[in-house]
């Protein structure tokens, strides 16, 4: 048997080759200290998207060798956080909210090459996509990875029970259809906010159904009050809604949770919300979600008028590392990525390529937001979606217009006439 | 003097930079990202002029007033019990404070459930005793939303008082009470004429505390109501939070928070001299 001994020179060379070895297999530390760091603040709704993001990201960091600081922010938070980064001056690198309102006030970089690029790979962008991204001057500023618009989520059991067809084709015969298949105090009609939190926005939208809209075409100049005829008749149909008891009890002071709390207790028959509703009880009451129907919104006598918000990515002016954020956003728009993710998302498809996900083939309540995406419009139209408008939007003008009917017992000229001074004080700020 | 430069430094930085920024802001147009302009008194008429500023004056000194109001006397009172010799004394003495321990979110959310006309608990309630025939919306009806507003933050933090009001009583010598019980002073003059003037300086600075606390109170208007329906609950921090963090436009909302300064600071100049006086009696 050779000996197994070693002489103190063979010792210092193997020593010095496995040493050699590691370091040339790892490199660890040269190679991290020249990593970039992108800091992500992904937008925190729905679990499954947001762990399908999220794992995305974590994914795509190893995969291109960056250190990734992923921080998920509730998406009523989003803006009060991003607010205060930028006061502090610790922004992150990329935000996914609030694209058009960081725009509007130059916080974002040009990413109009982003915009191309995922149009020429992916088809082209469908539906309103483009004209939410591309500003008048043709520059893009951030990137929609879905639409997402309040749909008419609906008790078709019930429905049918009552000898009704759905959907309803008009806000009138919704209304009809709701007294038929209620049955309070254990099911109401209608499930909607009057209150002073943003889902109150369907009023609006059902208000410009029928004929009024704010301002003039450049979104500078108010004309609601050139529109009394039409917006009595919205007045009308609305007092209709009130006086008929469909609206369950304590609606104007609903936050924007209590829609989707008040359906999925099976207390409603029609609700205006995102698909998120359906989502949650695929999870949790797959019995009712099978008697649920998703359509557009009903028309007014003016037509369809079906907004559509967005979900986007950003990224903020002030990044070190923009070719890297750029490099993520474009990723991002991957269709195998977006397919995998779209099965846990509640977003309706941006670029053509989407429309043959897997998504639309096996969960058919999903089908609804491919017809949502092709016939909706951007948010406020006919309306131009620009700073004032926004803020007549949060500041919930139309809604508090109505409360002032309902809750104040106002007269309907005194509750307009105060809207109109609101939105001028508003547009004037603005102009 | 070099002594004194840490407490100067902190005082400049933490205390006079941020009040005297946010009074800034309020004569600038600064929006979230832009530096701002000074804009003079442009945003003071701004939001003077605003449907709901009227309003949020009149609930915040209504909500503050009443809510203090109730505390007080719901504080005193179970202060007064819990200082008698009574059985699991100790046991109560700690269960009082689970209110004002709990997370305010917890709390406003578990009163909004409550208050639910459809599945809450209290119009569950009444109807089944057979007080009322419907189900009340108690947060959605101009009558009812500010009380019971008041009444879930009143019941949060009443605590408090309680504690602060039984920590004096303790300190009241036994012998005052042996005394004036000789003399034949009834329960409740003991009350007026030992325990009360007893307590004037801790009610003193309770009260001065607990009416700016109440005053800046924000979570149970905006967790319950919104400051809804309509404006009937509107106080001043929701004012403030709408225009500036909604509506993202910071010099309207310092605006608003600068004019309720002085009002502020008046209420707070009360409270002080009245107690100072009935102290000084």
């Amino acid at each position: 048997m050779a000996s197994q001994t070693s002489s103190r020179r063979q010792f210092l060379k193997s020593a010095a080759i496995t040493a050699g070895a590691a370091a040339a297999v790892g490199f660890p530390a040269p190679a991290r200290a020249q990593r970039p760091k992108l800091v992500y603040w992904c937008y925190q709704f729905l679990k499954g998207s947001d762990d399908a993001r999220a794992e995305f990201a974590r994914e795509w960091a190893k995969k291109n060798n960056v250190d990734l600081q992923l921080t998920m922010v509730p998406w009523k938070e989003f803006m009060p956080k991003i607010t205060a980064a930028i006061e502090a001056k610790a922004t992150p690198d990329i935000v996914e909210s609030g694209g058009v309102e960081l725009r509007a006030r130059g916080q974002l970089l040009d990413v109009t090459d982003v915009y191309k690029k995922a149009e020429k790979a992916e088809g082209g962008w469908i539906g309103p996509s483009s004209k939410i991204m591309v500003e008048p001057d043709g520059r893009v500023h951030t990137i929609l990875y879905g639409l997402q618009g309040f749909m008419t989520i609906a008790r078709n059991d019930l429905l049918e029970k009552a000898g009704l067809k759905p959907p309803p084709a008009t806000w009138v015969e919704l209304l009809q259809w709701a007294k038929k298949a209620q049955q309070p105090p254990r099911v109401f009609g209608i499930g909607q906010a009057i209150s002073n939190q943003t889902d109150s926005q369907v009023w609006e939208d059902i208000m410009k159904s029928y004929g009024p809209r704010i301002a003039d075409d450049k979104g500078k100049r108010v004309v609601l009050g050139d529109h009394k005829k039409e917006m009595w008749e919205f007045l009308d149909y609305f007092e209709d809604v009130w006086k008929s008891n469909v609206l369950p009890p304590g609606v104007v002071t609903w936050d924007n949770t209590m829609n989707n709390s008040t359906y999925q207790a099976g207390k409603v028959v029609f609700v205006f919300n995102p698909v998120t509703i359906s989502l949650w009880l695929e999870a949790n009451n797959p019995e009712l979600l099978a008697k649920t129907g998703h359509y557009t919104y009903p028309k007014g006598p003016k037509g369809l008028v079906q907004p559509l918000t967005y979900a986007s990515r950003s990224i903020m002016k002030y990044t070190k590392v923009p070719d890297v954020a750029k490099q993520f956003l474009l990723d991002s728009t991957a269709f195998d990525k977006m397919n995998k993710e779209m099965m846990h998302s509640q977003w309706a498809p941006v670029l053509k390529s989407y429309l043959d996900f897997d998504v639309w083939k096996k969960k058919p309540f999903m089908k609804g937001l491919v017809d949502m995406a092709l016939k909706g419009e951007p948010q406020s139209w006919p309306d131009v979606f620009n700073d004032a408008w926004r803020e007549q939007s949060t500041n919930c003008t139309v809604s508090r217009m109505l409360q002032r009917l309902v809750v104040d017992n106002w007269s309907r000229d005194k509750a307009f006439a105060e809207t109109i001074d609101v939105l001028n004080k508003i547009y004037t700020k603005y102009a | 003097m070099g002594l004194l430069a840490p407490t100067v430094a902190i005082l400049l930085g933490l205390i006079l930079y941020p009040f005297f920024y946010a009074i800034w802001l309020a004569f600038s147009d600064k929006t979230i990202g832009n530096p701002g302009q000074f804009v003079g008194f442009r945003n003071f008429a701004y939001v003077i002029a605003w449907p709901q500023f009227s309003a949020a004056v009149t609930n915040t000194v209504v909500f503050t007033v009443c809510a203090v109001a109730i505390k007080f006397v719901l504080g005193m009172a179970v202060a007064l019990v819990l200082n008698q010799q009574i059985r699991g004394r100790n046991f109560f003495r700690a269960f009082l404070l689970l209110p004002w321990v709990m997370p305010a979110f917890v709390v406003y959310l578990v009163w909004r459930w409550l208050y639910d006309p459809l599945a809450g608990l209290i119009n569950y309630a009444l109807m089944d005793l057979g007080i009322i025939g419907g189900p009340i919306a108690f947060l959605s009806d101009r009558s009812t939303a500010m009380a019971s507003v008041i009444v879930a933050h009143a019941w949060r933090n009443f605590p408090f008082y309680a504690i602060s009001f039984l920590a004096g009583m303790q300190t009241i010598s036994q012998e005052l009470y042996d005394s004036a019980q000789v003399d034949g002073a009834s329960r409740v003059q003991q009350f007026r004429h030992i325990t009360l003037p007893s307590l004037y300086h801790i009610i003193g600075v309770v009260l001065l505390l607990t009416t700016i606390q109440t005053a800046n109170a924000f979570e149970p208007v905006y967790l319950l109501t919104g400051g809804g329906p309509s404006d009937a609950t509107m106080v001043y921090t929701m004012l403030v939070y709408v225009m500036g963090m909604v509506n993202l436009r910071l010099g309207e909302a310092a605006a608003v928070a600068t004019l309720f300064l002085p009002l502020l600071i008046g209420g707070v100049l009360i409270v002080t001299i009245m107690l100072q006086r009935k102290a000084n009696a």
